[in-house]
């Protein structure tokens, strides 16, 4: 189903709020919040807001980490202030200041981020299969990186869901580096969607960079995974801008990363070509761009000023949630 | 009162919480036959969707109960042996634990990872141990050990009901062993002990299977030592009042458990002990747990679990 104007907008948008808070997340860092923790996800925006903006509210996600998941969450309905908040380790935050990197949100179906690299294999398989049982249509869009990739956990849950026809579309973000590993030497092949055909899915590598791109292969998964015919693994093509941890120095092994090899990605800048996609066929005007930009550099700003006005947790909070319907709390 | 074997408390505990909730189900490998019974028959009565064979696949049926228990399920994940709780720690350890608590307790986890515990068997080092303390070290987990049918199925059926991650180890010469359990329902809290003998000289906490052999050894010392034997039934959360209160009364402790010595639950209870009855113990507390060695499959089995004769010794050395 093509896109109307008002959705590509709506693309557009998402991303760029996307960039804003990872850019503020960035001088955040610099500026040394003791807080904030950032793992960069500038060039990668295409991925989770082509994947999330039009899912279903009570579609489940398992977030990548590259922008601490902002493309995603947002795309799915967290708000920024929420978000921004637990950055600052408030208790406005999503995870009432005790995750400060992570974002928990259930009621937009998403329950939270692991600490571990491949867990959203497994534990998308138990989303998959309460959605399955449940029977109202619910998928699962599971995200891991080209490093996740190298986990076992991938088999086992990339096989299981097959078994049981789960409604999963995992979607890695191949960004060409798990910290400092290049995937030319951590797998074998060109494609990380190849692995699909072991496990009897349709398997499809798509431009990481064009957000409609990754939109209708993810839709077309989707509209798979809801009519019963089981899990889908899409392979974005896309590219990290910035160090694996915001304020490190970046490696490719032992080596820098060339210089040359981010100029050129970024030529391919994902807001960049939305933006002049929907210039050249006169979807917006650049009058209508640059009043999108400025509100969201308002929008960012002004959930950061939420996020620093807000309240710390107290140490009671602990007690509160170690154990549902606790009668004590821990000894 | 009539006399089942625990596996079949189980048994009965599980059909009927799934009876009485549509939410509760089955997974694990082989569990529609009935690894060790516990699961047997209930396929016939709740179907595929609610008794599932998984592959051989830990972290998949680990993960899986940790994320449908988020979305509203409540999964019984049978784990088989208490060993493979290893091979899925990520998912035990890193995600039941502790999603809740990191996520600002914006969801619940009602789940049961159920595995059986126990050596005496020759089963090897990978199908033989009791890895408790490594469960009530990790905060968010709960840790049931019954050691009766009756507490058996009373202890399932409230761990079915928790809204919280708990693990049910059972161990492996328990699960034929025969007691009274009623026919109506009943249900046993956590965290309330139970003391399985009285007695006036000395306390024998013991945990598991080790509760029959200190009963044994309790009525075979009978006229020279009165010993009380109690069973914490579970250790997360552990009723250490009714330890304590003991204590007060006898002044001497054994502590009994068939995980490793080294920082093992005994040392835990005996540490909680000396917190807060310090006062009242008239001798050095004794533990008795498996000497600090992988166990051996085989003839060297016996030199590295607990034994009878062990406890016979701590408390006769806690008595001297």
């Amino acid at each position: 189903m093509a896109l109307t104007n008002q959705q590509l907008t709506k693309l557009y948008v998402n991303m760029v709020r996307a960039r804003g808070l990872d850019e503020l997340l960035v001088r955040a860092v610099a500026e040394g919040k003791s807080e904030v923790f950032l793992h960069s996800g500038q060039g990668e925006e295409a991925v989770g807001v082509g994947a999330c903006t039009f899912l279903r509210e009570d579609d489940y996600i398992y977030p990548q980490h590259r922008g601490n998941g902002a493309a995603h969450v947002i795309s799915k309905g967290v708000s920024p202030r929420a978000f921004l908040a637990e950055h600052y380790s408030k208790a406005t935050g999503t995870c009432r200041g005790l995750s400060v990197f992570h974002t928990s949100e259930p009621s937009v179906g998403i329950f939270g981020i692991g600490g571990t690299i491949g867990t959203n294999f497994s534990l998308s398989l138990g989303w998959g299969l309460a959605a399955q049982k449940r029977g109202k249509g619910q998928v699962v869009v599971s995200f891991f990186g080209d490093g996740g990739s190298n986990r076992g956990t991938l088999h086992e849950a990339m096989n299981l869901a097959a078994v049981w026809k789960l409604p999963i579309i995992w979607v890695c973000h191949n960004n060409l580096y798990a910290m400092y590993m290049p995937i030319k030497d951590a797998y074998p092949k060109e494609d990380i969607a190849d692995l699909a055909g072991g496990y009897g899915m349709p398997g499809v590598v798509v431009d990481g960079q064009d957000v409609v791109a990754v939109y209708e292969a993810v839709q077309a998964a989707v509209d798979r995974a809801r009519a019963g015919q089981g899990p889908s693994l899409i392979e974005c093509k896309t590219y990290r801008y910035r160090s694996h941890v915001e304020g490190m120095v970046d490696f490719v092994h032992a080596d820098p990363r060339p210089q040359e090899e981010i100029d050129d990605w970024k030529k391919r800048d994902p807001i960049y070509l939305l933006r002049n996609r929907l210039l050249e066929q006169g979807i917006l005007k650049q009058a209508n761009i640059e009043r999108i930009d400025a509100e969201i550099v308002t929008e960012v700003e002004e959930a950061k000023r939420f996020a620093i006005e807000s309240p710390f947790p107290g140490p009671s909070i602990l007690d509160e949630v170690l154990y549902a319907n606790a009668k004590g709390g821990a000894k | 009162m009539r006399q089942i074997m625990m596996m079949q408390a189980f048994n009965e505990a599980l059909r009927e919480e799934m009876r009485r909730d549509e939410a509760v189900f089955v997974l694990g490998e082989g569990v529609q036959g009935g690894a060790f019974l516990v699961t047997g028959g209930l396929v016939q009565e709740f179907g595929t969707d609610r008794v599932m064979d998984t592959p051989l696949s830990e972290t998949a049926i680990a993960g899986a109960a940790v994320g449908a228990a988020m979305a509203g399920y409540r999964p019984f994940a049978d784990l088989q042996f208490a060993d493979f709780i290893f091979i899925c720690g990520d998912e035990i350890f890193n995600k039941a634990a502790k999603w809740r608590f990191i996520h600002g307790g914006k969801m619940k986890l009602p789940l049961v990872f159920f595995a059986a515990i126990g050596g005496y068997g020759g089963f090897g080092s990978e199908h033989s141990q009791c890895p408790e303390s490594i469960v009530m070290h990790t905060p968010g987990l709960k840790l049931v050990l019954p050691s009766t049918p009756y507490d058996g199925k009373g202890l399932l059926k409230t761990a079915i009901r928790d809204d919280n991650p708990v693990v049910f180890f059972s161990h492996k010469l328990l699960l034929a062993a025969m007691g009274d359990v009623p026919e109506e329902e009943y249900t046993i809290p956590f965290g309330v002990a139970d003391v399985k003998k009285e007695g006036k000289d000395v306390t024998v906490v013991a945990t598991s299977y080790q509760v029959h052999v200190a009963l044994q050894v309790a009525n075979e010392l009978e006229g020279r030592f009165s010993v009380e034997v109690i069973d914490p039934r579970t250790l997360e959360p552990l009723d250490i009042d009714t330890i304590v209160k003991s204590v007060e009364k006898t002044g001497r402790v054994v502590i009994v458990d068939e995980d490793t010595k080294r920082c093992g639950i005994t040392a835990e209870i005996a540490t909680q002990i000396m917190e807060s009855a310090f006062n009242s113990l008239r001798a050095p507390i004794q533990r008795v747990a498996a000497a600090n060695y992988p166990i051996p499959a085989g003839f060297l089995e016996q030199y590295v679990l607990p034994q009878a004769k062990d406890i016979v010794t701590a408390i006769e050395t806690v008595m001297r």
